[in-house]
């Protein structure tokens, strides 16, 4: 499974967000405010998810306030911290 | 209503990390002391340290919370200060109301670790939580027959206690009430408040514009709330009085505050209209101030727009953030600096930050006036304010 | 001060609203179904009664609900209940009080933030999970979800939560800082709690609670929540009044003494040693009735108690003690009609709270 297809499955599973399937997630779509319609405790609970599946460690809300833009910054800012480990 | 608004105080007490009893955290307030250091009552793997305000040279009976007996010893102290023995206390009906956040959840980690590990752990630990609930010690310790009430209102619990022993009195329910605070510090709070990346690595900063979150701390604050009646028959002088409470609920979201302070400002309305006190007789407001980037920038602009030019600052520099604890450790201080007439500095504040509605108190200050603000807020956006100072200063 | 009980939301064993309360109450089943209990030699089923919460989706969108856990969705269910029963919802809530009281808070998120520490290390703490376990995370989601936007207070207080807070409760109204109150118990089930109530009674497993049988333990877990509209007595459209609330620890030997004629709806609840301190707490002859066996034990029944006592005020008619059978505290009288209740709780060495309710 590639990190977009995981990162979407931990979205709908993780944060439960049960009235959607992975698939129907665009991949260009903000996660927060419109978009998805996550909020402020989403986006540390998002923290702590990347943390358990991916190993990577988001110090401050700065650093994930780009990288959780939408699902594809999400998974070139995860691809870019594995390649850099 | 049988008793009217103020209600007296009479006796203060307190223990955090900046003292073990009133007059010792005064001292360290007015001396600009402060020292958060790495927890060294428990581990975490977490790879950061984040630093954290221990109370020293205290420790718990194995049978009780460690919540519990700072609880006990701040009851302690406020008790004797208000010249009250147990003779006196037998004949009168007294409630006891304190805040928390940690004790009275069934949660003790250890417990739960042997038990997801399949073993049939020693119930011991549930015992001492069943045995723990703050507001019952007190009352079993003193043999008080009055309601107990543990408010587990998060970070606002201690206001709350103090404004809601306040109406006990005001009701004729009690004569008197042991009301306060309490919490300890533990890798459950620890873990949750670094989980939702509220918690500064470096010594908290409130109100500056370098400020990253919170620092956790622990302790306990008891005020003796008293009857006039009472009062009256035992011929005891106040302390100071409460002149009002206000709370309400910002209906917004469960962890971050309104954005336009609209719930605090409800609060602090209904605290003001109690005795009638008008803005302008503020000497100073003790902010809630926790240092995190949310709270400080609401609760500044909501202080920059209804008390301009009043001073304000945080005491949570000098004892970190004691969550149940805070609100009536922040009332014993800000009782015992209209006491005394100045106010400490807000430590950890050295930038000002434009985004805010001002700046706090940098250095001890003289006050003028006999009337200050004591506020919290809290998670689930409960905001709940005290006004204490002297009757008829309104 | 007196204030009124307006309308009555309770989700438990029996099922869910006031008409379902009131059915249980007149037939006296309780519905005792069976949860499991991971422990230490396999998974244990033990008896308890367990609430649905599907009926909520009918009052807000299933979105919404998305990260409230089981604790928070009995207490919206029991408030949009009594909000709906006391013809109050869809009105403009902006000075309605929230109180919750809660034996033992959201045990089950507490467990599962313990969990994400015990299971991935410190860094993995759950944050959602973090924010749900503060005990007053349901009356702040309460209070969220209907626009509530004056004082909120969360009580815990073990067995005496109920009537401790319903203390505050009153005192609100008495100072007019809010027009009603939305005044709710929960408690709920879980691994732990199940676990627990495993330790202390053992394999052993009654079939239903015999209150009044002080000869064995026939205590069985509930979880649930009930909720009571409260007001200042402004119309004679309520279940009844509440006269008096009284909180605190009795002297040792002393009885209690219920308001006169009041019939005494007993906290008893198949502990042995409880039903024995009732039986040297209330006075001989006294008039009494408990309904334990319909919602099971747990602190938030106390606040089951009281709705019952406004349904009975609000007939003028006592239900039938159900396994009255297995009584034996002699010399208890059991009345039909009454106009007054006395609902006592009695917990540890001395502790009680007693409310006690009229007829309007």
């Amino acid at each position: 499974m590639d990190i977009k297809d995981k990162l979407k499955k931990i979205l709908v599973e993780d944060l439960n967000l049960e009235e959607l399937t992975p698939e129907e997630i665009d991949d260009n779509a903000p996660l927060f405010g419109e978009g998805l319609g996550l909020d402020s405790l989403d986006a540390v609970e998002l923290v702590v998810l990347v943390q358990k599946h991916f190993g990577i460690e988001i110090k401050d809300m700065e650093e994930g306030r780009t990288a959780f833009q939408s699902v594809n910054a999400l998974a070139a800012y995860i691809a870019g911290r594995l390649a850099a480990a | 209503m049988t008793h009217p608004w103020p209600v007296a105080i009479t006796g203060l007490g307190c223990i955090c990390a900046a003292g073990t009893n009133v007059d010792a955290c005064m001292e360290a307030l007015y001396s600009g002391q402060r020292a958060p250091a790495e927890p060294s009552r428990f581990t975490s793997s977490h790879p950061t340290r984040y630093p954290v305000f221990e109370v020293t040279g205290f420790s718990e009976p194995e049978e009780l919370l460690r919540t519990s007996a700072l609880g006990l010893h701040a009851a302690q102290e406020a008790i004797a200060d208000a010249g009250l023995d147990q003779e006196m206390l037998r004949g009168l009906r007294v409630g006891v109301c304190v805040g928390t956040t940690v004790a009275s959840a069934m949660n003790n980690e250890q417990f739960c670790r042997d038990y997801r590990a399949g073993l049939d752990p020693d119930l011991e630990p549930i015992n001492r939580i069943m045995r723990s609930n703050p507001a019952a010690v007190i009352a079993r310790e003193f043999g008080f027959t009055g309601p107990c009430q543990t408010v587990v209102n998060a970070c606002a619990s201690g206001t709350d206690a103090v404004g809601l022993a306040a109406s006990w009195i005001r009701g004729g329910i009690c004569d008197l009430v042991i009301a306060g605070g309490a919490d300890e510090l533990g890798r459950i709070t620890y873990n949750g408040f670094i989980s939702l990346m509220i918690t500064d690595e470096t010594p908290c900063k409130p109100f500056d514009k370098n400020r990253k979150g919170l620092n956790l701390g622990e302790g306990a604050g008891m005020l003796i709330l008293e009857s006039e009646a009472v009062r009256t028959m035992r011929n005891q002088a106040a302390l100071s009085f409460l002149l009002g409470y206000g709370s309400a609920c910002d209906a917004h979201h469960l962890t971050a505050p309104r954005p336009d302070g609209e719930g605090l400002r409800y609060a602090i309305a209904e605290a003001l209209s109690c005795c009638g006190t008008k803005a302008e007789s503020i000497a100073f407001v003790n902010a809630h101030g926790t240092g995190t980037p949310d709270n400080d920038r609401v609760e500044s602009r909501v202080l920059a727009d209804l008390f301009p030019g009043i001073p304000f600052l945080s005491t949570k520099g000098y004892t970190g953030h004691t969550l149940g604890a805070a609100g009536a450790i922040e009332a014993v201080f800000t009782v015992a600096c209209l006491q005394r007439g100045i106010i400490p500095g807000s430590a950890g504040f050295t930038t000002p930050d434009p985004d805010l509605g001002g700046t706090p108190i940098e250095e001890c200050t003289k006050i003028e006036g006999q009337v200050a603000l004591s506020e919290s807020l809290a998670f689930g956006g409960n905001n709940s304010v005290i006004l204490l100072g002297t009757r008829g200063a309104a | 001060m007196r204030i009124t009980i307006k309308g009555i939301g309770a989700v438990g064993g029996f099922g869910c609203g006031v008409t379902d309360l009131a059915a249980a109450l007149e037939s006296g089943l309780g519905r005792v179904t069976e949860m499991t209990v991971p422990a230490a030699q396999g998974p244990l089923q033990i008896p308890a009664f367990r609430s649905e919460t599907e009926r909520l989706e009918g009052f807000v969108p299933k979105r919404t609900l998305r990260r409230i856990d089981h604790y928070s969705k009995m207490g919206l269910l029991g408030a949009y209940l009594a909000l709906q029963d006391g013809g109050l919802l869809g009105s403009d809530l902006s000075r309605l009080g929230v109180v919750v009281a809660s034996g033992y808070g959201a045990t089950a998120t507490t467990f599962a933030f313990l969990d994400s520490i015990i299971g991935d290390g410190d860094i993995c703490a759950s944050p959602t999970h973090f924010a749900n376990s503060v005990h007053n995370a349901a009356a702040a989601n309460i209070s969220i979800m209907l626009g509530a936007k004056g004082p909120s207070l969360t009580v815990s207080q073990f067995d005496m939560s109920v009537p401790s807070a319903l203390l505050s409760a009153r005192q609100w109204l008495a100072e007019e800082r809010v027009d009603a109150v939305l005044f709710g118990a929960i408690d709920e089930l879980s691994d732990l709690t199940g676990y627990l109530w495993h330790r202390q009674y053992g394999t052993q497993h009654p079939f239903t609670i015999s209150p009044l049988d002080t000869d064995q333990d026939s205590s069985i877990i509930g979880e649930g929540a009930a909720f009571l509209l409260l007001t200042r007595m402004d119309d004679n459209r309520a279940y009844c009044l509440i006269d008096n609330i009284d909180t605190g620890s009795l002297p040792e030997g002393k009885l209690f003494s219920p308001p006169d004629d009041a019939l005494l709806l007993l906290g008893a609840d198949g502990h042995r040693e409880l039903g024995t301190r009732y039986r040297a707490t209330i006075p001989a002859l006294s008039r009494v009735a408990c309904y334990t066996p319909i919602y099971g034990s747990m602190p938030a029944a106390a606040a089951f108690d009281i709705a019952a006592g406004a349904l009975i005020l609000q007939n003028g008619l006592a239900y039938p003690i159900p396994g009255v059978a297995g009584c034996n505290m002699d010399g208890l009288q059991v009345p039909l009609e009454t106009t007054r209740v006395c609902a006592l709780r009695l917990a540890g060495r001395n502790e009680y709270g007693a409310v006690s309710l009229s007829r309007l």
